[in-house]
């Protein structure tokens, strides 16, 4: 008996020792969730990060997870998810509410001892809105990287520089020429264009709730009714196409129309349609009730974020910052052709020449960094879709009665 | 509906019973028993049955240790679910975040139930336990036989096999469905949404306010009322039309391939059979695109001017048939293309039935002169409602839960026109489940959709219940013969 107790002890005693051992020699372990063309970018980038500290040893595994879909993964369980993953700027607040990004300004201390940056050096180094979109209530909480957003593309076969500045020339020369403009309606990313250029705005509340005002009248004294006629007139041009959210590719690749409302995604598409000679350039202008307004389109930008509950988040940032400081974005650039936000590497001439970027900066120079959460896209898809099918009608009354039920859908508490 | 009655009084008798033996063996059992009570291996240790002893007591100590240091970390935490939020501090020297002994309100409500699921089984055991007990006492004074530990594990082969086949299922049933099912119906009572998300935040009961966000409606008030009513109408109507159709398309089919003037039946039947071994999600995903306001049909229909002539007579106002995009429209086509989806199953189904048709009454239809039409109105469709009437309940409540159907159809195609509808995340279109997916999914309103999942299965068990009464009680096959 006494010998098999020795025998245990002396175990117990050998796996203790190897024990502290395997803790002393730990390495550090993170997980990175990257979009799927990213891959072979983000493997390139890790190596260089690993090689820029040579001291630590570091196990880097990445994983794939799109960038429009990072939240829903991530949420399902805050704790299982990659230390480092990319997202797009519009599912911040959720991430946040869920604790599930990390507050930089905790973290600054370990991004200014390890890089010798501070956040001021962040903000500083990129664009103003891709800022403001990476934060929540005045707190940084992600490293952007690219801008997106969506701007017009069109042929300059069927349409001329000069017709494409206002939808209703535009939506005539398609006409003329036999051809359509294809837009989505039915998506409250595309749909609110329309408001927003008319001076309405989205606000999202600290309880996660949504507020529109979009059955009133904006600061610019234009109302939500005048703003849905003018919408109401382009959707029933005859050369206008409500197309399906999510299914503008395809009809690009139909080959019927001579503009489209998207964005820089469908650049190589494009330029194989419409050919070489595509123009890219930010929305046409509405008239309403003959004055000249804007449709200011929905800029967003893809940012990489830190888990808020990963023990290994003061790592995660160092690796977050790396993956977006000026090098990585210009390597990302010539990789994917994404147009950068950081400002020296967005003054490169090669992203200067770009057509999908100049289109996309252009429209981003007039546009909206959309903050809505909570109830704010089903009510807004249906509004588009009622619209894209004429179901509202046309009258003063039925107007403010839709454009009411959609502010109370969207206004709605999370019950 | 007696069937019902019987079950009931059934159960409230085995109950009894029970209970009255265990109370039995309290008043009647010798000390030992009653030191089973407390020191669950006694009764068998006066018997001799020291394995058998020691392995109860080791039971018990499993349950105790079970309770004492899994159980009291949660179930105490149960009445609040959770009070201590997550909070953490950057320590510089390990480059790490260290995180607080936080609560996490799921946790405490999942490993809870699971406590008193066990604590639930180990009490009908520990009666079990005291009630043998007993029972071997009496043996033992009347004389007879007590079995070794070894006799006792050869019974499970023998006389008592079917505990050893059922333990293996039933401890799978109460963990992945029992469970579960109890957790939804808790949640059906928190705040558990997007703003209650654990291990981030906490949530805590509410009572019955979930119940009453559901029924109270009226007016512009967004609620989920409007909403429940029409998806739940729409959810039946569907399941009555998606039955029916694919219940007597199937029987039709498989006439047709019955027929003696068929020719290669093989052929067809096989090419039928196709649509099952094709994947769902693919099939439906081909056709969706089919239909869609652009897709093939619609060129089709476009260019041999059927949509022309549908907005001439003003069936539709827009430059495309919208087979998937507009009430009804798209109704009547997911009833219809689910046939072509369902109709193959049912044939298998009724396939295999008629060839167990009785011939000698056919035979003797035939001699009385019966011709084909009075054959299969009263022998055949008799014969074949009697044997499949039970499947045709249980597809019905499948068809209440046909998630695939629907959603591959419609998800990501249909937007709602109805505003009030799309203020609730609701579409025309969709059922029950593929509500509460959407609610889950893209709202992580977890307390809606556990409400909503609970009427689900009301009107499951409700409908099966009385279906299955009809259908299947008393003597239908006297009435057929």
């Amino acid at each position: 008996m006494k010998k098999i107790v020795t025998l245990v002890l002396a175990l117990a005693m050998l796996l203790c020792m190897a024990g502290v051992g395997a803790v002393a020699e730990a390495p550090i372990t993170l997980r990175v969730w990257g979009a799927e063309e990213d891959q072979t970018y983000l493997a390139e980038r890790i190596e260089a990060f690993k090689a820029a500290y040579p001291d630590y040893n570091f196990e880097i595994q990445l994983g794939v997870e799109s960038e429009s879909t990072a939240k829903d993964t991530i949420l399902t369980d805050v704790q299982a998810a990659a230390d480092v993953y990319a997202f797009a700027s519009d599912q911040l607040p959720d991430l946040v509410k869920a604790g599930a990004i990390m507050d930089l300004t905790t973290l600054e201390p370990v991004l200014t001892q390890m890089t010798g940056k501070t956040l001021e050096d962040i903000k500083a180094a990129n664009v103003a809105g891709a800022i403001s979109a990476a934060s929540y209530e005045d707190k940084l909480y992600a490293f952007p990287f690219a801008s997106d957003g969506f701007f017009m593309f069109y042929d300059p076969d069927y349409i001329s520089a000069e017709q494409a500045q206002s939808w209703d020339t535009l939506l005539d020369a398609a006409d003329a020429a036999g051809m359509k403009v294809g837009m989505t309606l039915a998506s409250g990313w595309y749909n609110a264009c329309f408001f927003y250029g008319a001076g309405f705005s989205t606000v999202l509340n600290a309880d996660g709730t949504t507020t529109i005002d979009w059955n009133g009248t904006s600061p610019d004294g234009i109302s939500g009714v005048q703003v849905v006629k003018a919408m109401q007139a382009i959707a029933g041009h005859p050369a206008f196409m409500a197309v399906a959210d999510g299914d503008i590719s395809n009809q690009i690749s139909g080959g019927k129309l001579a503009a489209v409302i998207s964005g820089t995604w469908d650049t190589d598409l494009v330029a194989k349609v419409f050919g070489d000679d595509y123009m890219a350039t930010k929305l046409p202008s509405m008239n309403i009730d003959g004055t000249v307004v804007p449709t200011r389109g929905v800029v967003s930008f893809k940012c990489i974020g830190v888990n808020g509950m990963s023990p290994m988040a003061p790592w995660g940032v160092v690796l977050a910052d790396f993956l977006t400081n000026e090098e990585s974005q210009v390597a990302r650039f010539e990789a994917r052709s994404i147009p950068p936000t950081n400002v020296a590497a967005a003054a490169s001439e090669a992203v200067q020449s770009n057509k999908g970027v100049v289109g996309l900066t252009e429209a981003a120079e007039i546009g909206i960094v959309q903050t809505v959460g909570g109830k704010y896209w089903d009510p807004c898809a249906s509004f588009g879709e009622q619209i894209a099918q004429g179901t509202i009608g046309s009258d003063d009354a039925a107007i403010q009665t839709a454009l009411d039920q959609l502010v109370e859908g969207v206004n709605s508490p999370l019950s | 509906m007696t069937a019902i009655k019987n079950g009931v009084a059934g159960f409230f008798a085995a109950l009894g019973s029970f209970f009255g033996s265990f109370f039995n063996a309290i008043a009647r059992g010798d000390a030992f028993v009653k030191l089973s009570l407390i020191i669950w291996g006694a009764g068998y240790f006066k018997r001799k049955q020291y394995v058998k002893a020691l392995l109860m007591t080791l039971l018990e100590v499993g349950v105790i240790l079970f309770s004492v240091f899994f159980a009291m970390q949660y179930v105490p935490k149960f009445g609040t679910l959770g009070t201590v939020q997550m909070e953490q501090v950057l320590n510089m020297q390990t480059m790490q975040m260290e995180f607080n002994d936080f609560d996490n309100s799921f946790l405490i409500l999942l490993f809870s139930l699971f406590s008193f699921v066990v604590w639930a089984v180990a009490i009908v055991v520990w009666m079990r336990n005291v009630v043998n007990a007993y029972a071997l006492q009496q043996a033992a004074e009347a004389g007879e036989h007590i079995n070794s530990f070894k006799e006792d594990l050869r019974t499970f082969i023998g006389e008592k096999f079917h505990v050893t086949l059922l333990s293996l299922p039933v401890l799978g049933i109460v963990v992945f469905t029992v469970v579960p099912i109890l957790l939804l119906i808790f949640v059906a009572f928190t705040n558990y949404d997007q703003q209650h998300m654990p291990p981030n935040a906490l949530f805590t009961w509410v009572g019955l306010n979930n119940f009453k966000s559901l029924f109270s409606s009226g007016g512009m008030t967004v609620t989920f009322g409007y909403a429940f009513v029409r998806v739940l109408g729409w959810t039946l109507v569907w399941s009555f039309f998606a039955t029916l159709t694919t219940y007597f398309g199937g029987i039709l089919m498989s006439l047709l391939l019955n027929s003696k003037k068929t020719r290669v039946p093989k052929l067809w039947r096989l090419l039928l059979v196709i649509t099952i071994a094709v994947p769902q999600f693919v099939s439906l995903l081909l056709v969706r695109n089919f239909f869609s306001n652009g897709g093939i049909v619609n060129t089709i229909c476009a260019n041999i001017g059927l949509t022309g002539f549908l907005r001439d007579v003003g069936l539709i106002s827009t430059s495309y048939i919208p087979f998937l995009t507009a009430p009804g429209w798209a109704h009547v086509m997911i009833i219809l293309i689910n046939i072509w989806i369902g109709v193959p199953y049912q044939m298998l189904i009724a396939t295999g039935v008629l060839m167990n048709l009785p011939t000698d009454q056919l035979e003797s239809a035939r001699v009385d002169g019966a011709n084909k039409f009075q054959t299969f109105r009263y022998i055949t469709m008799p014969y074949l409602l009697q044997v499949t009437a039970p499947t045709l309940v249980t597809d019905f409540v499948k068809n209440i839960n046909n998630f695939n159907v629907i959603y591959l159809l419609t998800d990501g195609v249909y937007t709602t026109t109805n505003q009030l509808m799309a203020n609730s995340q609701a579409k025309e279109v969709d059922l029950l489940v593929t509500w509460l997916f959407n609610l889950t999914q893209n709202y992580y309103n977890y307390k809606m959709a556990a409400v909503i999942g609970i009427m689900v299965f009301i009107v499951c068990a409700v409908f099966t219940l009385i279906a299955f009464n009809f259908v299947i009680g008393g003597d239908k096959e006297g009435t057929y013969q």
